[in-house]
């Protein structure tokens, strides 16, 4: 009865309230940002002295901010692809493998989350002099997989340890292909694993600044070093505005995905 | 076609093709990338640690025996566990929630917490320097309620560090967590409440275990990215509350100085591997059947 | 397998790094609107001159440059660094030594040119106070130092740096032209004595922030950032007594890939023209002694060179020789 939501009684409501805090939470900084971002005020201040869309109008005006973000989101985009497919096969491997050293194997995909990013930067960037892959696309993405793949690997080992394999076994026993098996069986399964590796090497691509730094080249900037050169020189609610109309948009991608969804189901 | 929900008709005529694929050559891809873009490049920096300024351990020595760096290693550390231990009180009950809950309240905090994650970090990290200082928005509606009188010291100590971090992590026990808890069959619990239980018993006894790969998996998760994190601990903390990343960064941005950079990592590493050896002793048995 | 491949193909036919062509010079700085300015009074007035293009790139990470002159793999052509970071790779082999044929060295400020490099632009520690915040306003690094008169947050410059040490003998009363070498143990006791009402800023637009919203209403602060902050409405006083020079400074990594054009960069960005352009646009000071004469009155007032009357020069000399020596016990004392 505890994962039936009326049945839980006094329960329920803690549960709400906790959710509804951290929710609360969640949201106040980007709030707060939004707020911000129409203030007149140049720093940081609240309540701003008045309102203004001038932040906007800059932020929309100097092409280098867009340009960022656009490199920043195919980068990401590239990045969660590959992480994905890469971690998915890895972590079959992992899970349903026999093989000695396999424990060690699942401790060394998980180091590139433990060492400090800025010695993986400094070392990447040297390797890729002498084999001329810095300031590329390509550097960047391998840069930027390296640290996804643990995120990748943990998500999806996870969730498949969570798989009963007897389901996809029975499937097999009826005749459908082993992978037949796993595309239409399983992956459903996993599904959740498999959108939480997406996100976390999605986000871990797109938030990433310390190898972003060292990857760049002039004509490949992502926003997080933008944004983190603007923070240290100059701040402008700018980059405020740059936030909230990439939660603006998010919304309204959301949004039309519930839709969209709404739509098909009916 | 093969359908199960046909197996008494196909499977007599179909030969059953379970064939025996699991194995090392899976993790090949991963494991090339690891190792071509990771390890190698790495363990040459991390050379340097042995070689520079001069051959030897002296760096090593340097970093062990100093006071302050053995305050930073254990102030990471620290740090790092009451993020993930906070992250995981607040982070269990949420998603518990999430996972019973009707789906049009849950959507709505899914959405959330993705925006929350898809805003830029350091914009994050930085709204909340503003929020909890001293002449920020929160202890000026603390004040302007009367609630206190002094404004309460929110940043550039611990409290700030834990604020910032936990609300950077917090996604990332919500998530696994969540799928965790879906995939748990209602029906264990409903034979519990028929036996008896109360639902303290059913939540201690039953639905935390149950649970419990997804905790571990999430902490973990967690756990290690705390260790390595140091934008959000340098703008949130005090310098008293230095992480070893930031540490790091200096010997390697700043001083460039590789071989103490690269030694002072290693001795991270090792350190986390060992904590992850020792947590595969004692949590390894509990993973969930699927093999 | 195949994702390997893949990308294997992919880099030997995308892979080549973007090095500059023959026509074209990177210069490297710090980013923000410092660097903007930089583009529009030096890098522009040079493809101007000399029709080469320069490309702007950054931030300046002094990991970088070390790995891409070991790797003789060098980018940058010319980049924008600390003073004391200048001297210091100058003398650990990372640096072209700086051809004085081409750049003209007699008008420029003999306090910032070594072989290896010459200044950028150069500012002075001050102390910024938010008249509208506090009843009374620090006068002294002694008065800065001083919490019973002075009660409240005070904000300093977080690196270690040229700056504070020197700040903190000299509120002990060291005199000016005793400082160097820098008693560390004496600057850290007298440090301490604040520590718990130090706020940290770690970059200049944080400080401004810190000012402005009287989280720390007074405290150490880069000059230029107090004059801008001034420009936007907020009450500052300045108070430039013992005022503590610091620069930043042009280099060319040792290998760069067009050091001809670079030297040629450098003379003009150090030209007085060049220099007044820039400190018009950014509120730092000029390192060419012919520049002030080319701006306005009321700007040049602003700036340090008009402030010599009890102006402290940080010896960047001393600064390289011990900048190991002094970040590790800086990063020590901060951590405690």
């Amino acid at each position: 009865m505890l994962l039936n939501f009326e049945r839980l009684g006094a329960w329920k409501w803690i549960l709400l309230v906790i959710t509804g805090l951290t929710a609360a939470f969640l949201i106040l900084p980007i709030v707060f940002i939004a707020a911000l971002s129409f203030g007149s005020s140049q720093w940081l201040i609240f309540p701003p002295p008045s309102w203004t869309l001038q932040w906007y109008k800059a932020f929309l005006a100097d092409p280098r901010w867009l340009e960022a973000a656009w490199t920043s989101f195919r980068i990401a985009a590239v990045v969660t692809v590959l992480s994905v497919l890469i971690g998915l096969v890895a972590s079959f491997g992992l899970v349903r493998g026999r093989f000695i050293g396999k424990e060690a194997l699942r401790a060394l995909f998980l180091t590139p989350m433990i060492l400090p990013v800025v010695v993986l930067a400094v070392a990447l960037y040297a390797f890729f002099l002498r084999i001329g892959l810095n300031g590329t696309t390509t550097g960047f993405v391998i840069a930027h997989l390296v640290v996804a793949l643990p995120f990748s690997i943990l998500s999806m080992t996870n969730a498949l340890e969570g798989f009963d394999k007897s389901i996809e076994d029975a499937a097999v026993l009826c005749g459908a292909h082993p992978l037949e098996a796993k595309i239409r069986v399983t992956l459903p399964a996993i599904s959740h694993g498999l959108f939480s590796a997406a996100v976390f090497s999605f986000l871990t691509s797109w938030d990433e600044v310390v190898l972003a730094i060292f990857m760049a080249s002039p004509t490949l900037q992502t926003l997080p070093v933008k944004i983190w050169t603007t923070l240290r020189q100059d701040l402008t609610p700018v980059i405020a505005a740059a936030s909230t109309l990439l939660v603006i948009v998010t919304i309204a991608l959301m949004l039309l995905a519930a839709l969209v969804r709404k739509g098909l189901k009916s | 076609m093969a359908t199960l929900t046909d197996p008494g008709g196909i499977a007599g005529t179909v030969k059953p093709r379970i064939v025996r694929q699991y194995n090392f050559a899976q993790t090949v891809p991963a494991l090339a990338l690891i190792l071509l873009f990771f390890v190698l490049p790495v363990l040459a920096l991390l050379l340097r640690s042995v070689l520079e300024p001069q051959p030897g351990f002296g760096n090593y020595a340097a970093l062990l025996g100093s006071t302050t760096y053995l305050k930073i290693f254990l102030n990471t550390f620290v740090v790092s566990a009451l993020v993930t231990a906070v992250s995981l009180a607040i982070g269990f009950p949420v998603a518990w929630a999430l996972a019973i809950m009707p789906s049009r309240l849950s959507s709505v905090v899914f959405a959330i917490l993705l925006l929350s994650m898809w805003t830029n970090l350091l914009t994050r990290t930085y709204a909340w320097m503003v929020l909890l200082q001293r002449t920020g928005v929160i202890n000026k509606t603390l004040m302007g309620l009367g609630l206190i009188d002094q404004p309460l010291p929110l940043v550039n100590n611990l409290v700030g560090v834990t604020i910032g971090m936990t609300y950077i992590m917090l996604p990332f026990i919500i998530l696994p967590l969540y799928g965790v808890i879906r995939r748990i069959d209602p029906a264990i619990l409903q034979a519990a409440a028929l036996c008896g239980a109360t639902r303290f018993q059913a939540l201690t006894r039953i639905l935390i275990p149950l649970a419990a790969p997804g905790m571990v998996s999430g902490a973990l998760m967690v756990f290690v990215m705390s260790l390595g994190y140091f934008v959000t601990p340098a703008l949130l903390g005090g310098t008293a509350n230095m992480m070893l990343a930031e540490l790091i960064a200096q010997f390697v941005q700043s001083l460039v100085n590789w071989g103490m950079g690269g030694a002072a990592a290693l001795i991270l590493l090792v350190v986390t591997l060992t904590l992850y050896a020792v947590q595969l002793r004692l949590f390894g048995p509990a993973r969930m059947g699927g093999h | 397998m195949k994702n390997i491949t893949i990308i294997a193909a992919l880099a030997a036919t995308l892979g080549l790094s973007t090095a500059a062509s023959a026509a074209e010079l990177v210069f490297t700085s710090w980013g923000g609107t410092t660097q903007d300015v930089q583009k529009a009074a030096w890098a522009d007035k040079f493809t101007e001159k000399t029709g080469t293009a320069v490309v702007q790139d950054g931030p300046t990470d002094y990991g970088k440059i070390k790995a891409m002159v070991e790797a003789a793999g060098v980018t940058w052509d010319v980049v924008d660094v600390e003073g004391d970071y200048a001297v210091q790779a100058g003398k650990a082999g990372l640096l072209e030594k700086l051809d004085f044929s081409v750049i003209d060295k007699t008008k420029l400020d003999p306090r910032f040119v070594t072989d290896y490099s010459v200044g950028s632009f150069y500012y002075s520690f001050v102390i910024g106070c938010n008249k509208d915040a506090v009843s009374a306003c620090p006068k002294t690094w002694a008065d800065l130092f001083d919490t019973a008169k002075f009660p409240g947050k005070r904000t300093f410059y977080k690196w270690s740096a040229p700056g504070v040490i020197e700040a903190a003998l000299l509120a002990d009363g060291v005199a000016a032209d005793k400082l160097y070498p820098l008693d560390l143990d004496r600057a850290f006791k007298k440090l301490d004595t604040i520590k718990a009402d130090i706020v940290w800023w770690s970059g200049g637009a944080q400080s401004q922030q810190l000012l402005a919203s009287a989280e720390a209403p007074f405290g150490s602060f880069w000059n230029g950032r107090l004059t801008a902050l001034a420009a936007t409405g907020v009450t500052v006083e300045t108070s430039w007594d013992q005022n503590i020079t610091a620069a930043d400074a042009l280099v060319v990594p040792k290998g760069a890939k067009n050091k001809d054009e670079a030297m040629k960069f450098i003379a003009l960005a150090t030209s007085a023209e060049a220099q007044a352009e820039m400190a018009k646009g950014t509120g730092y000071a000029p390192i060419n002694v012919g520049s002030p004469a080319l701006m306005d009155a009321d700007v040049a007032k602003t700036l340090p060179d008009q402030q010599t009357a009890s102006q402290v020069n940080a010896d960047m000399g001393y600064w390289a020789e011990n900048r190991d020596a002094i970040g590790e016990r800086w990063y020590a004392w901060q951590a405690k």
